[in-house]
């Protein structure tokens, strides 16, 4: 098993598509649940790769890699996963704020926090804040996670905060992105700003309340 | 008392490392709200706000009017132009230029790739990717408005950048570098042949200096691997600056974000400028240590917070102090960290202006 974990983990920094969707469903077939694969094996090359990326020892090529085989082992997982009825972690809902279309930072930051086990609902690019209340209605996320790259942008992510926590005024809220500070952030009321998407899931985890 | 300079020989002194009369101002990029805005302060007759490629002639001649009275009237000493090149809608929010790429357009920033012509290195040889020499009107009529004593700057996207576009997204050539370096090569070979066709063209047209654009960095690194920014663009970047000064050009390099894994390169590579070092991002002072005697420094005012947000006050400060730090025994343009986007304040700017030309002059003694 242990064996089978480190190879996953390895296979997925390697970036080898058809190597993990095979190692995938090897391991399912030997009765290794979803959870299993992602906490044991996924995840914590994931966060090595993440704390690599932080240092500047990993750049975005190896993580773009890395994001496009963790997908292809999720989809393999996917029909255990909801035979399974897996829960998530945590459930995080994530875009990139109104005006701004960008989105290789906000899909970084997505895989990084499905390595980590969140369950993320992706709102995409140039998102309203009508539209984070909306999905927050109907989703109650652990979390929300606000992108721009915009200088003239980052005044929306104000606006969905103040937004949300008129409707719950308990809503935590991770901010980032390039024009994005922890002063910005403080000033605006979120509960954390991450500078990379390596370091966005620790940032995460602590303002939820979870390892 | 020093001979005074022209603002082209300003800044060429600058970018020969020397101390020119004063510092010398230059922005890279003043958009379309921005013009207008700050038009106001100089005249009543502004356009309503569009994008330049969205204009007729008429329309951009207006435009461009505007922008010659506003750089005389603050007295810059070089204009950037770019290509105006025409895309045609092919949605609500999308359109594609001549090359094939196609484009999310945004009005709160630059359109961003979403589909391109190249998939595969077989697309490349279908590709008709040539400048086009209808697309240099921005630069032909500056030059006209403005005359030769300021300094010419065109933009034009680099290596990087156009491989990305082709290629339809920054994500798919990151990929590339992992997965297809064929294709990664290939791309290299044909946009450094376009950049090489664009500038000896802007050449013609009257440009002193190319301003390469195109980010390869983010806040805290690089976007690429030093090993692969040495790999699959540094060689082009030394054939395009080497063919750059043959043509009698000097070359600045534009790049958001931490270059420091890479500023020994493109140093290395020839650039003669490093635009705009955002104070976020990387050190003015650390940076003025590093490349004093062997690039310029071009930038650094703080156009995230400071000239959208700040006071005027703030702003002369900004500029009084970034003078003393990088301005003495030369090399130093001053300019935004970035470009006059729509969230700067036009008096923030124009105190920029003023500051520069109160605390600029050389010797610096502040």
């Amino acid at each position: 098993m242990n064996e089978r974990m480190t190879s996953l983990g390895e296979t997925l920094l390697a970036g080898d598509v058809e190597a993990i969707k095979r190692l995938t469903e090897e391991a399912l077939s030997a009765g290794t649940t979803p959870q299993a694969i992602l906490e044991k094996g996924l995840r914590p090359a994931m966060e090595s790769l993440g704390e690599r990326f932080s240092r500047g020892e990993a750049f975005l090529p190896e993580l773009l890699v890395a994001a496009e085989t963790m997908k292809a082992s999720m989809e393999v997982m996917q029909p255990a996963i909801v035979r399974g009825g897996v829960a998530p972690k945590a459930t995080m809902l994530l875009g990139t704020v109104e005006g701004d279309i960008h989105d290789i930072g906000k899909n970084l930051v997505k895989m990084m926090f499905e390595g980590a086990g969140f369950k993320v609902i992706d709102l995409d690019i140039n998102v309203k804040a009508a539209r984070f209340l909306e999905a927050y209605h109907k989703e109650r996320p652990d979390l929300v996670g606000l992108s721009s790259l915009l200088t003239t942008t980052i005044g929306e992510m104000e606006k969905v905060i103040q937004t949300i926590r008129e409707f719950d005024p308990e809503a935590k809220f991770i901010v980032g992105g390039a024009p994005v500070t922890q002063a910005f952030a403080d000033r605006i009321g979120a509960n954390g700003y991450a500078p990379d998407a390596g370091k966005a899931v620790k940032v995460g985890n602590r303002i939820i309340g979870r390892s | 008392m020093r001979q005074v300079l022209t603002g082209k020989e300003r800044i060429m002194k600058a970018l020969d490392l020397a101390e020119p009369d004063r510092v010398p101002v230059f922005e890279m990029g003043i958009n379309e709200a921005s013009i207008v805005n700050l038009g106001k302060h100089f005249t009543d007759d502004v356009p309503p706000v569009k994008h330049i490629t969205d204009m007729d002639l008429e329309e951009q001649i207006r435009y461009m009017d505007l922008l010659s009275l506003i750089l005389k009237e603050l007295g810059n000493d070089g204009i950037s132009t770019v290509f105006i090149i025409r895309k045609e809608r092919v949605g609500e929010d999308l359109a594609r230029d001549k090359y094939g790429t196609t484009y999310h357009l945004s009005e709160a920033g630059e359109p961003v790739p979403v589909e391109g012509p190249v998939q595969g290195v077989g697309d490349i040889a279908k590709l008709a990717f040539e400048p086009d020499p209808g697309d240099y009107a921005m630069l032909q009529y500056l030059v006209q408005t403005m005359g030769r004593d300021v300094a010419h700057f065109f933009a034009i996207p680099d290596l990087f950048r156009l491989s990305w576009q082709l290629r339809g997204g920054m994500d798919k050539l990151l990929l590339d570098y992992m997965r297809d370096e064929e294709l990664v090569f290939a791309l290299a070979r044909v946009t450094t042949d376009f950049c090489k066709a664009a500038l000896k063209m802007a050449r013609g047209h009257g440009a002193d200096v190319i301003i390469l654009e195109g980010d390869l960095a983010f806040n805290t690194s690089t976007l690429m691997s030093p090993d692969q920014y040495r790999k699959f663009i540094k060689p082009y970047h030394q054939e395009l600056i080497s063919f750059c000064h043959e043509q009698g050009m000097k070359a600045v390099k534009h790049s958001d974000g931490n270059l420091w894994p890479i500023l020994d390169d493109l140093v290395e590579v020839g650039f003669d400028g490093i635009h705009p070092i955002q104070p976020q991002c990387m050190d003015i002072k650390e940076v003025k240590g590093h490349l004093k005697g062997r690039a310029a420094v071009v930038g650094n005012i703080d156009c995230s917070f400071l000239l959208p947000f700040g006071t005027v006050e703030e702003v002369d400060q900004a500029v009084r102090e970034t003078i003393r730090i990088a301005a003495p025994g030369g090399g130093y343009i001053i300019s935004s960290s970035n470009s006059i986007h729509p969230g700067c304040k036009p008096e923030n700017y124009i105190a920029m202006v003023k500051a520069a030309r109160r605390y600029g002059a050389y010797p610096i003694n502040l």
